[in-house]
């Protein structure tokens, strides 16, 4: 029978966190019990990222993510056992508020705006966009914020926006553009990043 | 003209303008082209389409002739093109 890790009722990363523990200890088929999509997506994209195969049941507004680890797979062993991707990766943007800079709120919103209206017209396009706290209320809120990320995404940019952010601040149905996402991803993309410009 | 841009002569009237044109059309903001204004500055970004309707309303408020200014914008880059409008 498949080892069950029940995650019910906590918050992320701890679902994330009690996957790994499961996969370093070389399980080759668990499942995890949550009860929010966030977390759902989130050991999707855990599985999709270690080499397992994953599938989800939906019962009693519960969610089972099973995992399976793939056999036989070589592109999956190197990419279980390949270390966080090296330096050279691009850069990287984080914002982790909706304004830049202290001061008048109506003018840090503006400055946003045209600071990501100058990145989607430039030619140097970042690798990645992370959005975290309140940096999170541009990809769902802000209309033009929203058009110029949707624009540098199909410049092939990854927008990374904090999922425990969106529930926090209840604008997880409102995201426009980028990838529902979790501390880990958001991690590894500022570390294969040469540099990252804090906003 | 690919688009037209409003330029002001402060950072105050470029953000009473978006007030002024939140109800008349939809406005991008942006920083001032550099073939325009070497300073750092605040502008707002048209469709060609809107032009008149956003003059007419910038006319119609408190905004003064000279505090604001009207470029159709051409091509990018080194084939940008910034014609004053009357």
């Amino acid at each position: 029978m498949s080892h069950i890790i029940d995650a019910k009722g906590k918050a992320c990363p701890t679902p994330v966190i009690l996957a790994k523990g499961a996969i370093s200890q070389d399980m080759a088929q668990f499942t995890v019990l949550v009860d929010n999509t966030t977390a759902v997506e989130n050991l999707k994209r855990l599985a999709g990222n270690q080499g397992f195969a994953s599938a989800v049941r939906e019962e009693d507004g519960a969610y089972a993510v099973d995992f399976s680890r793939g056999e036989d797979c070589p592109a999956c062993e190197a990419v279980i056992n390949s270390p966080i991707a090296p330096p050279g990766a691009g850069w990287a943007v984080f914002a982790g508020r909706d304004t830049i800079g202290e001061g008048d709120r109506e003018l840090g919103t503006n400055l946003m705006r045209m600071f990501f209206y100058t990145l989607a017209q430039g030619e140097d396009k970042p690798a990645a966009i992370l959005f975290m706290n309140g940096g999170v209320k541009l990809p769902t809120q802000d209309q033009q914020v929203a058009e110029h990320l949707k624009a540098l995404t199909e410049a092939g940019v990854e927008v990374l926006v904090c999922g425990t952010c969106l529930n926090f601040y209840h604008l997880a149905d409102q995201l426009q553009v980028g990838t529902v996402s979790n501390m880990y991803d958001i991690v590894s993309r500022m570390q294969q990043a040469d540099k990252v410009i804090s906003l | 003209m690919d688009y037209a841009l409003i330029s002001f002569a402060s950072t105050y009237g470029a953000i009473y303008a978006q007030k002024v044109l939140k109800e008349v059309a939809p406005v991008q903001v942006m920083p001032v082209l550099r073939e325009i204004s070497l300073g750092c500055g605040m502008a707002l970004r048209i469709v060609p389409e809107d032009l008149a309707v956003v003059q007419a309303a910038l006319a119609a408020s408190s905004l003064q002739h000279g505090e604001y200014a009207c470029y159709a914008i051409t091509g990018s880059g080194s084939t940008l093109q910034a014609e004053l409008l009357p």
